[in-house]
């Protein structure tokens, strides 16, 4: 499928800016490096696109993508007409032109730091322990290499999200199912690690 | 054609390009992946411009111009484009000028400041790559490559070689050897021609060959500035790489009037600085210069010119290669030229210094009377009168170059003993054909080349055991590398690193009293620290000693010239003494030095000595028409590391018994797979140096 399909098709579970990074990341410009436009411009795209997934996007990148992409489209060595052998190259412009203009309350959002709609970018969810399921064990404790996960045994453990990275490896080190990831619906937790009721 | 730019009309050639017109014209339009030299790829965009009519912005370099057209460098469009693109490459080029060699030269940091631009507004990356200086000659610092693809094209396009190429690395792509070879195992030819055309720091010449005395093309021909009279090498190897032996000989003859005696006797300083010495071993520069001239069959002469004649007359006292030399050009320059030589027959060192088994009578014979035949008046067995009577005598100018025939001794017990001679009469009497008579064992002392010329003469006129003693080790020996290996060869036996303490015996040369040294070097004065070896004395018992230990020169004392260190005749940078119009050059005044410093002190004594006889000083020669040699060398699989062709020697056994020639000039063959080895480094030269913005 070609990044305008993918575009046009996005699915409810998927995050346009999550999408068109993995578009950028293994499109044939990054295999070239004879022109300008073509491999600086789609490394500029790739680091942007990037940033703004990872909570790292600035008020200017969209009008910053849509110069450069209208400047890509027009100068890569591979533009239409031009002498480059990958004449449909950059189809993929013009797809992030439209993503932009279709999805820019999603861009909007995640360079606002408010979150991923589609709870794709790991950077905008959050980890929680849910209290009726947590034994106390300490695993998740002893998997945390941020010491992010307060409590001790017996004591339903929380999540410090000031200092969480949302690395997930307390979600693989939990054998109750306790810990879930959450988007824009927080599950209610304590705010500090308080006595277990289950054992 | 024409065609306006910014609002000037300018010439532009059919198929020419708007960027190739406007800078031929004079009128800057920024450019980077561009190179007069090479196809124009577009890559970089920083020539973007306006055209009417066209509602875009279009590369200059890659749009051909047409009659009438109307060309805007810096329209909104493309000063929008030139300055992204040039924001873009920078946001991933490392922002360290000042460290960067290419500081100052850098074509990228150049345009970047024509056209005032920075990368804040875009994300910056480091592609970072280790320097790389494990190849011979280049050295590779890919972080700072944007991809222009110069390197690229000149290797695979103009030189043919095809070793560099894009390639995938994990920091992205960029210019390199594909597979993760090696130069040399990738077929490089070493050409340089990627370093030239690298706009940025990343291809550059290996700091260390880079010497900071030397101008920038001599650095790139090392070979060239390093030959006293500046040999044009790389061209005359390449003719003989082609088979074209006597425009070889042409080349050399542009500088000197002894090729063939230059190959078989030269020093070659150019050889310890040939660039193919980072790949093994140097060319055979010296050899190949033979190989050429032995199959002279003086085709260059009728190029050389001889001017009217100017009615003045000059005199050479002495006819060495200084003296021939200088006697050579004032003859050309229209002057009557007397030479007046004291022994029998001309060559100064070169016959009288120089034993035959390398330098035969016939090879001399016949350049000399090259040099004879442009009209030199030759007085041999003449003592010359003095400078003063020589002037008094119509002479309007003088040259001493008397040399230093006169050998040393050292102030040491027994050196005046029967049996004890000195290099230079040793060896002028074997070539005379009237030996000084040899016992069954001989010490020769001294570390020299001229050491060894007294120790293999001895070995051939019978000596069983030829010793040679000398207070540097072997490493510090200034004979040359092969002269030790051949005198090994015929027998000789080397004392390296000992001291001489006396000569023993009462009547007669009885022996020589050695001593081990320690330590041999010159203290902070200058002063000779020599640390002996206790309890290591012994005697070698010999029958005849020969100093081999320095020449001076003969008979300056009488000369009424003002003199140096002793004997030395007196000189400034242009060659004159203290007696106005009278001129000395060669040994007599630099000490014993080479064949090939005489001649190109000869060459200029004749420059100044023409000024001083009203002519213009110049003795340039142009034996052959400049030809462009081809740029597309190809690709040769092992050219690295093809080994240093050698030339037929005879074996010592038989070698010792004469004095005939011991080593055979190349073949033609042979010569031209030698010659095949060259780097031709000059190449290089012939690529056009682009503009900066600045030279606009």
């Amino acid at each position: 499928m070609s990044t305008i399909e993918r575009v046009k098709n996005l699915k409810e579970n998927e995050c346009i800016v999550d999408v068109l990074l993995r578009e950028v990341s293994s499109h044939v410009c990054k295999d070239c490096g004879k022109c300008v436009f073509g491999y600086e411009g789609i490394t500029q795209l790739e680091m942007i696109l990037k940033d703004i997934t990872e909570k790292k996007g600035k008020q200017t990148d969209i009008a910053l993508m849509q110069e450069l992409c209208g400047m890509m489209k027009e100068q890569a060595l591979c533009s239409p007409g031009g002498p480059g052998s990958h004449q449909e190259a950059m189809e993929m412009t013009d797809a992030i032109l439209m993503a932009l203009d279709t999805y820019r309350s999603d861009f909007e959002e995640h360079i606002g730091k408010k979150g991923c709609r589609a709870g794709v970018c790991k950077k905008f969810m959050t980890y929680h322990i849910l209290p009726e399921k947590c034994t106390g064990c300490n695993e998740c404790v002893d998997s945390c290499e941020d010491d992010a996960i307060l409590g001790r045994k017996r004591f339903i453990h929380v999540i410090d999200q000031d200092e969480c990275i949302q690395c997930g490896a307390c979600v693989e080190a939990c054998d109750e199912d306790a810990i879930v990831r959450a988007g824009a619906v927080k599950p209610r937790c304590p705010k500090k690690p308080i006595p277990c009721k289950r054992r | 054609m024409k065609l306006t730019i910014d609002g000037k009309e300018i010439e532009a050639l059919e198929g020419q390009s708007i960027l190739d017109a406007a800078l031929k014209a004079n009128v800057f339009i920024p450019h980077l992946c561009s190179h007069p030299d090479l196809e124009a790829k577009g890559g970089c965009r920083l020539c973007s411009v306006e055209i009417e009519g066209v509602d875009r912005a279009v590369p200059a370099c890659m749009t051909k111009a047409e009659e009438g057209m109307k060309v805007t460098i810096n329209g909104p469009q493309a000063e929008r484009i030139r300055k992204a693109a040039m924001e873009l490459i920078l946001a991933t080029h490392p922002a360290d000028c000042t460290g960067c060699p290419k500081y100052g030269k850098c074509e990228l940091q150049s345009m970047y400041q024509y056209m005032g631009v920075s990368p804040e507004r875009w994300r910056k990356k480091s592609r970072s790559v280790a320097n790389d200086d494990s190849n011979p000659l280049v050295s590779h610092l890919f972080t700072r490559c944007v991809r222009c693809g110069r390197c690229i094209r000149a290797c695979q396009d103009l030189r043919g070689v095809k070793v560099l190429d894009y390639i995938k690395t994990d920091v992205g792509i960029r210019a390199g050897i594909p597979e993760g070879k090696s130069l040399k195992e990738a077929g490089c030819r070493f050409c340089g021609a990627c370093i030239e055309v690298c706009p940025t720091g990343s291809i550059i010449d290996s700091l260390k060959i880079m010497k900071e005395d030397r101008s920038y093309a001599e650095n790139i021909v090392p070979c060239r500035s390093t030959c006293p009279a500046h040999i044009d090498i790389p061209r005359y190897i390449r003719y003989i790489r082609e088979g074209d032996f006597e425009k070889a000989t042409a080349v050399v003859r542009e500088k000197v009037p002894f090729p063939e005696t230059l190959g078989s006797i030269c020093t070659h300083a150019c050889e310890g600085e040939c660039k193919r010495g980072e790949l093994g071993a140097p060319v055979s520069i010296c050899k190949l210069k033979r190989a050429a001239a032995a199959t002279d069959s003086g085709a260059w002469k009728e190029r050389a010119v001889k001017e009217a004649p100017t009615g003045k007359k000059a005199a050479v006292i002495g006819a060495g290669p200084a003296g021939l030399t200088a006697a050579y050009y004032l003859a050309k320059k229209g002057h009557e030229v007397t030479v007046f030589e004291k022994n029998e027959k001309t060559g100064g060192q070169c016959r009288y210094g120089i034993p035959s088994y390398r330098l035969p009578d016939e090879l001399l014979d016949k350049e000399i009377a090259d040099i004879l035949e442009v009209g030199i008046e030759l007085k041999t067995n003449t003592k010359a009168p003095s400078p003063a009577e020589l002037k008094e005598n119509g002479y309007d100018a003088v040259l001493v170059s008397v040399g230093t025939h006169q050998g040393t001794k050292l102030p040491l017990e027994g050196n005046d003993l029967p049996g004890v001679y000195v290099n230079a009469d040793f060896l002028k009497h074997a070539r005379m054909g009237d030996p000084l008579p040899v016992g069954e064992k001989v010490m020769v002392l001294g570390g020299g080349n001229v050491a060894y010329d007294c120790a293999r003469t001895a070995v051939r006129l019978g000596a069983k055991e030829v010793h040679i003693a000398c207070l540097e080790n072997e490493q510090q020996m200034t004979s040359t590398p092969d002269e030790i290996a051949e005198g090994t060869e015929e027998g000789i036996l080397l004392h390296a690193a000992h001291s001489f303490l006396r000569i023993t015996g009462s009547d007669r040369v009885e022996g020589v009293e050695l001593q081990k040294v320690d330590k041999f070097y010159f203290d902070e004065n200058r002063h000779a620290v020599i640390e002996l070896v206790e309890g290591s004395k012994h005697v070698v018992a010999v029958d005849n000693v020969i100093f081999a230990v320095g020449q001076k020169p003969e008979g300056t004392l009488e000369m009424g010239l003002a003199l140096t260190h002793g004997p030395y005749i007196q000189a400034n940078d242009k060659l004159e003494t203290s007696m106005e119009g009278v001129y000395a050059a060669g040994d007599v005044v630099t000490g014993t030095k080479s064949v090939i410093a005489a001649i190109a002190a000869g060459r200029q004594a004749a420059e100044e000595i023409d000024k001083y006889l009203g002519g213009n000083g110049d003795i340039s020669e142009k034996l052959l028409d400049e030809e462009i040699p081809n740029p597309y060398i190809g690709h040769i699989d092992g050219f690295g590391d093809q080994k240093r062709v050698e030339p037929q020697m005879a074996e010592a056994a038989e070698r010792i018994k004469d004095f005939r020639l011991a080593e055979q000039p190349f073949t033609c063959e042979e010569a031209r797979c030698e010659a095949g080895r060259c780097l031709q480094c000059d190449l290089r030269l012939n690529l056009t140096k682009p503009k900066l913005w600045t030279e606009y």
